[in-house]
């Protein structure tokens, strides 16, 4: 069997710098609006743990949170159905007809950012967009964020661009905070 | 176009105004239906981003609660029972109510009113003013319209951050400008100048995100702004860091101003604000050393006692320092060439004998010049009939019960006034109560010459999209009423003849107006130079001429909030902290947008924020419905404990009720804030009457079951 890393020949990812995020949440509505989402399901959620004390000094960080097309997925392995596939760019789709609402992969889910339509009965998440990408468009969040600190493109491009610098520095404090 | 138009989807240019508006969007339209909201990058203020509640807008229109034609009261006042009615018996009713009224009590027994605005202010002045009513009831008094007073008698216009100026400085006062809108441009350009590098003073009682990207932040005692700035003014005369030849050549009664500052050292400036000496010292050198240097400044800083000083002092800081009118500093933008909100208000039309009928002009006197009103007013007038009765009050987009001082009179006064009729999309608490209700348009669904009002440089076309239901933009409303009422000369046939008519000085019709998407007049910095500043003087007058004339003190100074420990030390030990009530959600516009489940979702409950410290001491827990109490009243918000609030303070929401909840109430009284405030005369704003809804003193504890 070919091995997985072969298969995904070219990453795409969402890279956000945290550290600009300023919390706004207009990421979110617009997944919502772009992918018809309803109520309770949010693909790309700010999250915060509100005002820290780091180092005798306030923090406050938003972290926007959403799937981050694992290179190895543990939802697929657990899928009991196999509705759970990844694309040749990295893209991890769930199949809504194949999908039998068990939430086994919202378990699976390290980063706990699984989504279930209640109203569907099936598991949903972040898919970057596939149907605006593929006619070369970015995905609904990019563009609408006034921090612009979402970026999108191909995993090492990104990372080359933008990750190292964050990650060796971190603008505010020396966390490493940029999440792939 | 960017975006990727659907089959048979045809994609529109607008201009939203889900809030007070002025971002570019794109609206996707399928079938007669809007399918997607997009953010226009070629548009110059927004540049293709957009906030949540302008994407959420979809949700708005289509919303099944939304009023869809016009309703008559049904049963008793308040009762919850409502009869359908047509446009044509609208306009009767409402003919024969303005005609009633204005024969038997005078037309200042008609109170116009609106809240923040839905870009209808132009109209609704317009029609009070042919009317005759001198009582247009707004938020003016507490929002923006003492920043654009103030700075007209101080400086001839209302100076605003300069970002692409490219500010070293920007000091963001009292203003969380990254999730509200701080009306002339939006958050993202000053993301965008923090970007570059610019450094960032945030004043601020709460740890925002702002605080939290700020290179100093300074958290006071809430409403001692203007002992801050009036404090940091004189580190800047003592280090000699101000502009020397633009004071010289530019400031009127400078060795009067200087006088006043002297009064205003750091250590005594620390004692009233909180913030350390040092702070004071370091903030006032970077911001003055920084040039150019700009001041992001909001609404907080106007809903106070000390309103119109605070104005005034922060533009001494913007005009000591040499960055008025400069690039990169705070400057007046060159409108564009087209009729203003102010000029289409024809104020110069409402009689001089009406004029003088003005609800409180006797006590606010700024306000007055600028007609503008005091809330109290309007409800005494209906409570006890003095000076005389008001007896029909006529709100376009404006919910008071939940948005203005002391709710409970407010209720009350509405409860009592004889005709109340209401513009909005939702029943909402204050439309329950009236006798007609009108259902107004959203953005989608008008055609405007948007954001004539603001002093941003800017005229933006906003197009008709869709239709919903019968309802009706508020301009098209009024021209409609003013047209029948007998003020035809005033008005047009048409909107659409309207609009061309505020446009004609740019020589565009509506349709071309449309094709360009907006209108920008052109930037010519340091006006000064040539014609001076539009005061009195011609100059800068941190002496105000027209404040001296009006018999107020011509100098700004600081004022100890009328209900803090200091002044009402005798209310500490059952009131022990400081109340706050600006936070401001992303998800909401004041009283708006509670019933769209996109934007409830994001805030599903009103949050009153708690140090932890405090919170250990009152029994409170994260989560916990709290008692939030005043000498005057109580609501229930649930406990958020954090570190981003003094132990001495507690920070509640504003403006909340729950559309789900059983009408006609709503629940409106169970977390409305305005409970707890107060509207008395002498607890405003001497001269502008600004409504204190910013510091009041209360107690905590956790809500028993």
């Amino acid at each position: 069997m070919k091995r997985r890393e072969d298969f995904v020949t070219k990453k795409l990812a969402l890279l956000i710098d945290e550290d600009l995020c300023w919390g706004c949440d207009a990421c979110e509505l617009a997944c919502k609006q772009e992918n018809h989402l309803s109520e309770g399901s949010r693909w790309i959620q700010v999250r915060t743990k509100g005002v820290q004390r780091v180092n005798g000094k306030l923090k406050l960080v938003y972290s926007p949170a959403r799937c981050l097309q694992c290179s190895h997925p543990p939802c697929q392995e657990v899928c009991p159905v196999d509705a759970i596939t990844q694309r040749p760019d990295g893209i991890v789709l769930i199949d809504y007809n194949g999908c039998i609402g068990c939430k086994k992969c919202i378990e699976a889910c390290p980063f706990g950012v699984m989504q279930f339509n209640q109203e569907k009965g099936v598991a949903e998440k972040c898919h970057l967009c596939y149907h605006r990408i593929d006619q070369g468009l970015k995905p609904a969040c990019v563009d609408v964020c006034i921090g612009r600190c979402i970026y999108f493109g191909e995993m090492t491009e990104l990372v080359n661009r933008y990750g190292e610098r964050r990650w060796l520095s971190g603008r505010n404090g020396n966390e490493k905070r940029t999440s792939l | 176009m960017k975006g990727l138009a659907g089959q048979d989807e045809r994609i529109l240019r607008s201009h939203c105004r889900i809030c007070h508006g002025g971002c570019g969007v794109l609206v996707y339209v399928k079938e007669g239906r809007v399918v997607k909201i997009e953010g226009d990058p070629q548009c110059p203020i927004s540049r293709g981003t957009l906030c949540p509640k302008g994407i959420a807008s979809l949700q708005l229109v289509y919303h099944p609660d939304r009023l869809l034609y016009p309703l008559k009261r049904k049963g008793p006042k308040g009762g919850g029972q409502w009869e359908r009615i047509s446009w044509e018996e609208a306009y009767d009713l409402l003919v024969s109510k303005i005609n009633e009224y204005k024969n038997g009590y005078g037309a200042e027994s008609i109170v116009l009113g609106y809240g923040t605005g839905r870009d209808n202010e132009a109209f609704i002045y317009r029609f009070a003013n042919l009317l005759g009513t001198p009582n247009v009831l707004t938020a003016g008094h507490m929002c923006y319209g003492p920043r654009v007073s103030t700075s007209i008698i101080t400086c001839g216009n209302l100076p605003v951050c300069d970002y692409e100026g490219n500010p070293k400085c920007i000091m963001v006062w009292g203003n969380n400008a990254i999730i509200s809108n701080p009306d002339e441009y939006k958050g993202l350009y000053l993301s965008d100048a923090l970007a570059k590098g610019a450094k960032l003073i945030v004043v601020d009682p709460r740890f925002t995100k702002l605080a939290d990207r700020s290179d100093l932040w300074l958290q006071l005692r809430p409403g001692t702004d203007v002992a801050l700035a009036l404090g940091m003014l004189h580190v800047i005369m003592e280090e000699e860091l101000y502009d020397k030849e633009f004071v010289s050549n530019w400031i009127y009664g400078w060795n009067e101003f200087v006088d006043r500052v002297k009064e205003y050292p750091p250590w005594r400036v620390s004692e009233i604000t909180w913030v350390p000496e040092e702070k004071i010292r370091e903030a006032a050198r970077l911001f003055a050393k920084a040039k150019p240097a700009c001041i992001q400044w909001g609404v907080a800083i106007e809903q106070s006692i000390n309103c119109v000083d605070n104005n005034r002092s922060l533009i001494a800081l913007a005009a000591v320092t040499g960055n008025l009118d400069v690039p990169g500093g705070m400057v007046f933008y060159v409108p564009p060439p087209v009729m203003n909100a102010s000029q289409f208000g024809l104020h110069q039309l409402l009689p001089p004998e009406q004029r003088k009928k003005r609800l409180g002009r006797e006590v606010f006197k700024l306000a007055d010049a600028f007609a503008i009103i005091n809330p109290r007013f309007v409800w005494e007038a209906i409570l006890y009939e003095k000076p005389y009765p008001v007896k029909m009050v006529f709100l376009i987009s404006s919910n008071p019960v939940m948005t203005r001082a002391n709710a409970s009179m407010v209720y009350e006064a509405l409860k009592k006034v004889a005709f109340l009729v209401v513009s909005d999309f939702f029943l909402t608490p204050t439309a329950e109560m009236a006798d007609l209700v009108l259902p107004s348009a959203t953005w989608l669904e008008m055609d405007y010459v948007a954001e004539i009002w603001k002093r941003h440089g800017f005229a933006l076309a906003r197009q008709k999209v869709i239709q919903v239901g019968e309802c009706k933009s508020d301009h098209e409303m009024l021209l409609e009423l003013g047209n029948r009422l007998g003020q035809k000369e005033h008005w047009w046939p048409t909107l659409r003849e309207a609009l061309n008519a505020i446009l004609a000085p740019s020589g565009l019709t509506f349709e071309a107006f449309l094709e360009i998407g907006h209108l920008q007049g052109k930037m010519e910095y340091r006006k000064y130079l040539k014609k001076g500043f539009s005061t009195p003087t011609r100059k800068v007058e941190l002496y105000s001429t027209r404040m001296k004339e009006w018999g107020y003190d011509p100098l700004p100074k600081f004022r100890e909030p009328p209900e803090s420990p200091i002044s009402r030390p005798d209310l500490v030990k059952d009131y022990p902290y400081i109340l706050i009530t600006g936070m401001r959600p992303t998800a909401f516009f004041h009283s708006e947008h509670r019933q769209i489940p996109w934007l409830r979702e994001l805030l599903p409950e009103p949050l009153v924020e708690i140090h932890p410290e405090t919170a250990e001491k009152e029994g409170i827990k994260e989560g916990d419905w709290v008692v939030i109490e005043s000498p005057r009243g109580r609501c229930y918000q649930r406990a958020k404990l954090t570190l981003g609030i003094d132990p001495r303070v507690i920070g509640a929401q504003h403006a909340w009720w729950f559309p789900e909840k059983e009408a006609p109430e709503h629940g409106w009284k169970e977390s409305n804030i305005n409970l707890l405030t107060d509207n008395d005369p002498s607890t405003c704003d001497p001269a502008m009457g600004a409504t204190n809804l910013r510091v009041l003193m209360c107690r905590v504890s956790p809500k028993k079951e």
